[in-house]
């Protein structure tokens, strides 16, 4: 230690000198339902109390929309809220600091690829959540995991909603 | 980001409290088997849970773990003679067996019976794989003795040190768990280290920082993979198991032996780091035994005959800003495991989660906390057992495998993630 120093890492009392004050500024997580079931998750979870955590489905995604699409659909036409309106893909993510999607095991992702574009687009984390239903099978689980896992910086088998909870709160959202 | 009440649910472990409860679900490591050497050897003091407690090992070879303090005065046994089958109190002759039972009151005649009605509480002590381990739940729920892998290999196959960590057991067990910060904080020791250099797989622990990680669970607790690019399209994983409530495992490199670590809670703000090294299907090489004897790879040097290490709070960890700005360690801080504990330590004796800000590849941190918490609450609510009790919760080992994209490593390497006797580590 130089002598100098006033603080040195040593009791409790020492640490309790750590100053007060919000060190962080509220951040912005999407939430995601890529399908009917994790959509039903996601809208119980959207009634708690969040502070910068907004709650979306893609359950009007069409493989035919996305980029490259042929059906004449937009990019925009295919994310919703819970109220169901129609919301802006590429601005919702411009605007998270992080994006979470959430899908059952076993179901269609397919929405994930153009979520993940706008994600790398804008330079945002993407994390995925597998949530299994009750006795899934492991193929099923194996499905989700190799459809998300070009996709998500991190890829979590989250058993239950209230796992899904636990990391949104951890995360601030 | 924990709030302020369950920070202190994970965080103290004290008799009567739920984590407490839990630890108490478990065989615990607590002391390395020569600390008790011989029949009538000294005794030992042991604070664990944040309960003080004496062992020794009495003239039949009995072990023993009673309270520390004579039911007489409440002096230290730690000071009592170990003899014929006993230790006894150097105050007034009051003398405990291996039980806590008092066999003889001096002052009383033997014939009434006094020294029968007083009974110093006990624990279980066993041994196994050069370790004593304790049990300090109920006795109705004691499960099968403690079944890792380096609990059944040959003495000679196998190290164990342990550290004095001046912080709480879970900001020391996250650490453990937490793959991102090898590439940075040990990134100096991956090609130095005689434990860890030479690996293939370190190049691509060095060449890619920025890992992608899956975090699955298994009954026991997690697996955490983290996932950096190889050859050809390929995927390098590293897989650490967490089985609950504190053991971790690092993943292989190469042929060095593997490791991995017990958090074990001495009070709300020390633990013990238990650090062990096994190969499944060999001997440790000299050379290996002396670097680890040394402090190398995770073990560290000692305070002449203490367990606290060489580099401590005391010296700022012999801090060399020298080799820091050299970039032949990344904190200035020499050897793997005392990298850990200084920035552990750093963090308080009890660390503030609620003012952290987790990042999405915390996942694993955050899933972990999520089980403990559910764990210890289903044990108080309802009399649930925790996972993590059962042998084949226990028979499991960290790999570190190339897969292609397309395979889950919880399947492509099942095989690899369980324990067999007789069969090497799966390893790059």
């Amino acid at each position: 230690m130089i002598l100098s120093e006033s603080a040195r890492v040593t009791t409790a009392h020492e640490a309790s000198f750590r100053i007060q004050y919000p060190n962080s500024k509220p951040r912005a997580v999407k939430v995601i339902a890529l399908d009917a079931g994790s959509a039903k998750l996601v809208d119980e979870i959207a009634k708690l109390n969040w502070h910068g955590a907004a709650f979306f489905t893609s359950l009007s995604f069409d493989a035919g929309s996305a980029p490259g699409g042929t059906d004449g659909k937009t990019l925009k036409a295919w994310l919703n809220d819970l109220a169901g309106r129609t919301m802006d893909l590429v601005s919702e993510v411009a605007g998270a600091d992080c994006v979470v999607v959430v899908a059952t095991a076993g179901k269609d992702v397919q929405s994930a690829a153009v979520i993940a574009e706008v994600c790398t687009l804008h330079h945002k984390t993407l994390i995925a959540l597998v949530v299994p239903e009750d006795n899934a099978p492991d193929d099923q689980i194996d499905v989700s995991l190799r459809a998300l896992r070009p996709y998500a910086k991190m890829l979590v088998i989250a058993h239950g909603r209230d796992y899904i909870e636990a990391m949104l709160t951890a995360l601030r959202a | 980001m924990l709030k302020k009440e369950q920070n202190e649910l994970v965080t103290q472990t004290g008799p009567g409290t739920p984590m407490g409860d839990l630890f108490r679900s478990y065989w615990q490591p607590i002391l390395i088997s020569s600390e008790l050497p011989e029949n009538d050897c000294p005794p030992v003091r042991v604070k664990v849970l944040s309960e003080r407690l004496v062992a020794f090992r009495d003239s039949e070879g009995k072990l023993g773990l009673i309270d520390e303090f004579c039911a007489h005065r409440g002096v230290s046994l730690w000071f009592g003679r170990n003899e014929e089958c006993g230790l006894r109190c150097p105050y007034h002759g009051w003398k405990f067996d291996t039980t806590g039972q008092c066999v003889e009151v001096p002052s009383e005649p033997a014939e009434s019976g006094y020294a029968a009605k007083i009974k110093l509480k006990s624990y279980p002590l066993i041994e196994k794989g050069g370790i004593l381990w304790t049990y300090m739940g109920p006795a109705e729920s004691q499960p099968t003795l403690p079944e890792w892998e380096f609990t059944n290999v040959p003495l000679e196959n196998i190290f164990v040190s342990k550290r004095l960590q001046e912080n709480n057991w879970l900001q020391a067990m996250e650490g453990g768990i937490d793959s991102s910060h090898v590439s940075f904080l040990h990134r100096g020791d991956l090609n130095n280290d005689p434990l860890f250099k030479g690996a293939a797989g370190n190049k691509y622990n060095l060449a890619d920082s920025k890992p992608v990680f899956e975090v699955v669970e298994h009954p026991g607790g997690l697996y955490i993979g983290a996932r950096r690019n190889a050859e050809d399209g390929k995927y390098y994983w590293r897989i650490t198991p967490w089985v609950m409530p504190s053991f971790t495992m690092v993943p292989p490199r190469g042929d060095h032996p593997i490791h991995g670590h017990f958090w074990v809670p001495i009070d709300d703000e020390s633990c013990t780091a238990w650090s062990f090294d096994y190969h499944p299907v060999r001997p440790l090489h000299a050379e290996e035994r002396i670097a680890m004897q040394n402090g190398k790879g995770i073990h560290v040097k000692y305070v002449p005959g203490t367990f606290r290490p060489l580099a401590n709070k005391d010296n700022d960890y012999l801090i060399d800003r020298e080799a820091q700005k050299a970039g032949r360690t990344f904190s200035g801080v020499e050897g793997i495991g005392m990298q850990d504990a200084s920035l552990q330590e750093s963090m308080g004796p009890i660390c503030d989660r609620t003012k952290e800000n987790l990042v999405g590849t915390d996942n694993g941190i955050i899933m972990a906390r999520h089980r403990l918490m559910r764990a210890a609450k289903a044990l108080r609510e309802k009399g649930t057992l925790p996972p993590g009790r059962e042998s084949e919760h226990q028979k499991i080992r960290s790999a570190a495998v190339i897969l292609p994209p397309d395979q889950p490593y919880k399947d492509a390497a099942r095989e690899a993630l369980i324990a067999k006797p007789g069969t090497p580590q799966t390893t790059v």
